[in-house]
């Protein structure tokens, strides 16, 4: 047989053994081998081998394989026909595989479940905060009436129909809910809120601050969009006048060829920050509103315990230094103690009146700023300037890109260094272990 | 002694394979009455008769197939009984889309990885001792220790490929659908493990063999793949 012209590969004709040649190609390669005496030889070295195979037998089946199958099959439920009256869901048989996925899907529902109940119990309780708030709100006045009874024939109308509609709001969130619809009006709604029963309690009353609710701290921050600044700038002012509030801080920016814009930090009122709020909100395009509350009434009792406390025994204090006499050392001893607590109660003092401001005073953060309109009047630069301050800011970027990278591997290459020789040498060691036992497995 | 013979399709007189030439049953065209496929089916509609007779059919080659496999006849017990408890869960969901015979060595196949899967993690995790055969504690009946020995000794992927054909009876299309390899490349495999093991059951027989195979083959084909690259499924 020569090397170049024989037609038939060894492959092909262990195939054509195999069966697996179509019928014209099988009857060419069998007229082949016919003629080939080295095929021949291949054909009867291949059906010698496989010969040699029939030789290894794995011996009878054992007698429990049979009886155990057939005793599983005989528990197995029969399966009946889809054309059948059984209506029932047939046994589950689910493998390891389709269980872990079944416990996946399950766990992933529960997760989806969770995720849209949390925020919608918050919410409820966030709406629950908003109408407990308004309480003490209705209850109180302006900072300069603390501690003086709330007369409830002085209230406004005014203020009675922003109570409304904030408490109308507020329980519009709870309208998914099964409770009953509240009153429309302020007053019928202060009727509704307040039992009889509660009227004469005043948990908290020092230092002339009373309260009946909640003490809530409430900060906003509000981001305008104003056509006319000019005008916007001057209708804050008259609005902070207007409703007794001031400005913590301000500041205007007037950049060129850009919008001009105000951030200020105004206190108000907190009874007023509503009708503020909504005064402020007319002056442009609301682009961002939040606005939180922080209750703080536990904070105030804990305070006002310690300042009684500490005025209690400074009074005892002095009363030591004024009846009992001693040495000089224990009346210097006494003295410095009085001093002691005399400066707690200041810093308690200062503290309280911060916390009571910041509950009388809401915290409004405004950010105003103008619609910019694009001037003519200012040319652009040249081309050539525009294209070097392209390139330097290019070139700056290029430069920090790298300085950047430099720093990152500078900092973390060190630590994720020690990372990898701690977990993957010890991983790679297990991996190999885990492949030579796979080996020796097959 | 019952067991399932190598296919000896190379010998020319034995009955051709149904599988290699017949396309797998389906409605359109039904298998016969006493077929495997027309068995299934009416195990799956609640025929425990069909499935008693499938079971007297294959529980032979199902256990072949593990004993050759594994090292402990327990072990291939086990996993015997698991392919047909596997087969008993499955048959609800039965469709006659290939031959049963196919089917149930690729139900076999699956159980055998993850048998090994867990045995190399064993080995690896627990430290228990590697279930290295000892030819003394064989099963007494068991014959042909030499072939056995010569068939360990080729390539892993080469001895599956050997095995599913010559045991397993499956057809070249049939194996590289289970393996997951190239249909070209169960035929170099084939042909390379039994060119192997030609040579290590009849070692003198070798270098001729090797001058026949260079002569025999085309100038324009290259030669069997001494390193044939390392795809499809990880055994």
């Amino acid at each position: 047989m020569s090397t170049t012209a024989h037609p038939i590969a060894p492959e092909e004709i262990m195939a054509h053994l195999d069966g697996e040649l179509s019928a014209a190609r099988a009857q060419s390669v069998s007229t082949h081998i016919e003629t080939c005496t080295a095929c021949q030889e291949l054909v009867n070295s291949l059906r010698h081998t496989s010969h040699s195979l029939s030789n290894w037998t794995t011996g009878a089946v054992p007698a429990g394989l049979e009886k155990n199958v057939m005793l599983a099959a005989a528990k197995s439920p029969s399966r009946p026909s889809s054309s059948g009256s059984n209506w029932f869901p047939r046994t589950l048989h689910l493998s390891r595989k389709q269980w872990m996925r079944s416990l996946a899907a399950a766990a992933a529902v529960a997760v989806l479940l969770l995720a849209i109940s949390v925020p919608t119990l918050h919410r409820f309780r966030s709406a629950g905060d908003k109408v407990s708030v308004l309480v003490p709100l209705r209850e109180r006045k302006t900072p300069a009436t603390f501690g003086q009874p709330v007369d409830s024939a002085r209230v406004t109308s005014q203020e009675e129909q922003q109570d409304a509609s904030r408490l109308s709001s507020a329980y519009q969130s709870l309208a998914w809910s099964s409770a009953p619809a509240p009153p429309a009006s302020a007053r019928a709604l202060k009727e509704y809120k307040v039992l009889p029963s509660e009227k004469g309690k005043n948990p908290t009353n020092v230092s002339g601050f009373s309260f009946s609710g909640p003490m809530i701290a409430r900060t906003v921050s509000l981001s305008l969009i104003a056509k006319d600044f000019d005008s916007s700038r001057a209708s804050l002012d008259a609005i902070l006048a207007r409703h007794n509030g001031y400005s913590a801080s301000l500041s205007v920016s007037t950049p060129r060829d850009a919008a001009r814009s105000l951030q200020a930090s105004l206190r108000i009122p907190a009874p007023q920050l509503p009708a503020a709020l909504a005064e402020l909100k007319a002056l442009g395009r609301a682009e961002a509103e939040n606005q939180n509350g922080e209750e703080v009434t536990q904070q105030h009792a804990d305070l006002v315990a310690r300042l009684k406390n500490s005025r209690e025994t400074e009074q005892r204090l002095q009363a030591i230094l004024t009846q009992r006499t001693g040495k000089i050392s224990d009346v210097l001893e006494v003295e410095q103690e009085i001093a002691r607590v005399r400066g707690e109660i200041e810093q308690m003092e200062a503290e309280q009146k911060n916390l009571e401001h910041r509950v009388d005073f809401a915290t409004l953060d405004l950010k105003l700023s103008e619609e910019y309109k694009a001037k003519l009047d200012s040319p652009a630069p040249a081309i050539s300037t525009q294209i070097h301050n392209a390139a330097v800011n290019g070139y700056r970027n290029v430069a920090d890109t790298l300085l950047s990278l430099i720093l990152f591997f500078a900092e973390y290459v060190p630590v994720l260094f020690f990372w990898i020789i701690l977990l993957c040498v010890p991983a790679w060691f297990l991996w190999r272990r885990w492949r030579h036992a796979l080996a020796d497995a097959i | 002694m019952q067991d399932a013979l190598p296919a000896l399709v190379l010998n020319s007189e034995a009955i051709p394979r149904t599988p290699m030439n017949n396309t797998p049953p389906t409605a359109a065209f039904p298998a016969s009455p006493a077929s495997d496929e027309h068995l299934m089916l009416a195990f799956s509609k609640g025929s425990a008769e069909s499935f008693k007779e499938l079971f007297l059919r294959y529980k032979q080659p199902i256990y072949g197939f593990f004993r050759r496999r594994t090292a402990n006849p327990h072990h291939a017990e086990e996993l015997s009984q698991e392919t047909f408890l596997v087969l008993l869960r499955a048959a609800s969901r039965y469709e006659p889309r290939a031959l049963f015979r196919t089917y149930l060595y690729a139900i076999a196949f699956k159980i055998l990885r993850a048998h090994r899967r867990k045995s190399a993690f064993r080995a690896t995790f627990l430290g228990q001792p590697k279930s290295i055969p000892d030819p003394a504690k064989q099963d007494a009946t068991e014959s042909g220790l030499w072939v056995r020995r010569a068939v360990e000794k080729l390539d892993p992927i080469d001895r599956e490929v050997l095995l599913l054909r010559e045991f397993e009876e499956l057809s070249y299309a049939e194996i590289a659908d289970l393996l997951q390899l190239p249909l070209n490349t169960v035929r170099s495999r084939l042909f390379r493990a039994r060119t192997a093991l030609r040579n290590l059951l009849e070692p003198s027989a070798a270098p001729a063999s090797n001058e026949s195979k260079q002569t025999a083959e085309p100038a324009s084909s290259p030669s069997a793949p001494q390193s044939i690259p390392q795809k499809g499924l990880r055994l």
